[in-house]
């Protein structure tokens, strides 16, 4: 992609990164854990237990 | 509302986004393997009557020594184990009517059915390190061993209730053994959608799909009343949470936890009294949101579920909690 992206001018302003949250804040702590824990398995709600498709036989139902 | 209750409470996005594509990956690495339908356990009506035991691997499984108990009071319904409660049942001599495994990891499940290819501890201490099966936090490899052993022996007369995540090493490791799988999908997201991953892998291979709720655990209770048709279960070893008295680096999450949150560990955890033992059990984020899809959906479920564990964190008003010995004989 750097190929297809060479900048051939410079400009003058400086660009500055937003200032994020500090990485010890509760916020910062919370997005790391939601990218390591949880299950196994998903959890849909909702939805029933048992989905055995759209059969036109009548069986595709929603079990509970 | 506290560090650990948030974060559980955002579990189920975090799942999705975290297993779904080695769910599908694993599904399309088992299809060659697939022949069976775990619809197709409903007509062999296990065990008498409506009773089922489902039997996961908490640490009450040891402490209350539930299927010791569970093995000398007669139970004549339906047993279902969870792939990391196989090797307690089997030492014991209770041979489960079917082992449910679900979880893609590609290295650790194996070990629940016996690793044939482990000859030293390897450097990952997750089965060293934990509560779950003391058995293995002695002797890795020798407790591997008699596992592999115990397995082989039974392996053909097991029923798996495999889902299409499971990782292809546990397949092929029940397959060498002798068992015979019954396959289903996970349902990972709302199968109405027209962009649904839940329906195109229906309809890739077949198969239907189960609400696993979080964990191996819940998707072994889903199969025993939604497939199996069990109307009362009893939970033995289905705790979401330590025993009083477990250290943080027992735990399950311990490595990601201090990782995370470093000085501020001990607020990923919660602590819950159990109302019929009077204990403090702790437990972490994601046994939380696994305690808290149970009872949501307990609430739907046409069937009564019973908490034999005697201890844990499965405490509520959905669920009644009475000893394994009450169950059977009640």
């Amino acid at each position: 992609m750097t190929d297809y992206l060479k900048g051939n001018y410079k400009v003058d302003a400086k660009i500055e990164e937003p200032q994020g949250e500090a990485p010890n804040s509760t916020d910062e702590f919370e997005k790391k854990a939601l990218s390591r824990l949880g299950g196994s398995i998903c959890f849909v709600s909702k939805k029933g237990f048992l989905w055995k498709g759209d059969g036109a036989d009548g069986s595709g139902t929603k079990d509970r | 509302m506290d560090l650990g209750r948030r974060i559980a409470s955002r579990l189920a996005a975090a799942t999705a986004e975290r297993i779904t594509g080695a769910g599908l990956d694993n599904a399309q690495l088992n299809r060659p393997h697939i022949e069976r339908s775990v619809l197709d356990l409903a007509p062999l009506a296990f065990g008498d009557g409506d009773r089922a035991v489902v039997v996961a691997a908490g640490p009450s499984l040891r402490r209350r020594d539930s299927i010791a108990r569970l093995a000398r009071s007669g139970f004549k319904g339906a047993i279902v184990a969870v792939d990391s409660a196989l090797g307690a049942c089997l030492r014991a001599g209770v041979l489960p009517h079917v082992v449910v495994t679900v979880d893609p990891h590609p290295e650790r499940i194996v070990r629940w059915f016996g690793d044939p290819d482990l000859t030293a501890p390897p450097a990952d201490d997750y089965f060293r390190r934990q509560e779950m099966d003391r058995t293995h936090a002695v002797d890795e490899v020798a407790a591997n061993r008699k596992l592999v052993e115990l397995v082989d022996r039974y392996g053909p007369r097991l029923r798996v209730a495999a889902a299409t995540s499971a990782a292809p090493k546990v397949v092929e490791r029940c397959r060498q053994s002798g068992m015979t799988l019954y396959w289903w999908n996970p349902m990972y997201d709302d199968y109405d959608r027209a962009d649904s991953v839940s329906r195109r892998l229906h309809r890739d291979n077949g198969l239907p799909c189960l609400n696993g709720g979080g964990n191996v655990g819940t998707a072994a209770w889903v199969l025993t009343h939604a497939v199996l048709g069990k109307r009362r279960i009893g939970l033995i070893g289905m705790d979401f949470g330590y025993a009083p008295g477990t250290k943080y680096e027992q735990t399950q999450y311990y490595p990601e936890l201090r990782e995370m949150f470093g000085d501020r560990l001990g607020e990923a955890f919660i602590r819950i009294e159990n109302p019929t033992t009077g204990e403090t059990w702790l437990t972490d984020p994601a046994y939380y949101w696994f305690r808290d899809v149970f009872f949501e959906m307990s609430r739907e479920a046409d069937c009564e579920t019973v908490n034999c564990t005697e201890g844990g964190i499965l405490c509520g008003p959905e669920i009644k909690a009475v000893t394994l010995e009450e169950f059977v004989n009640g």
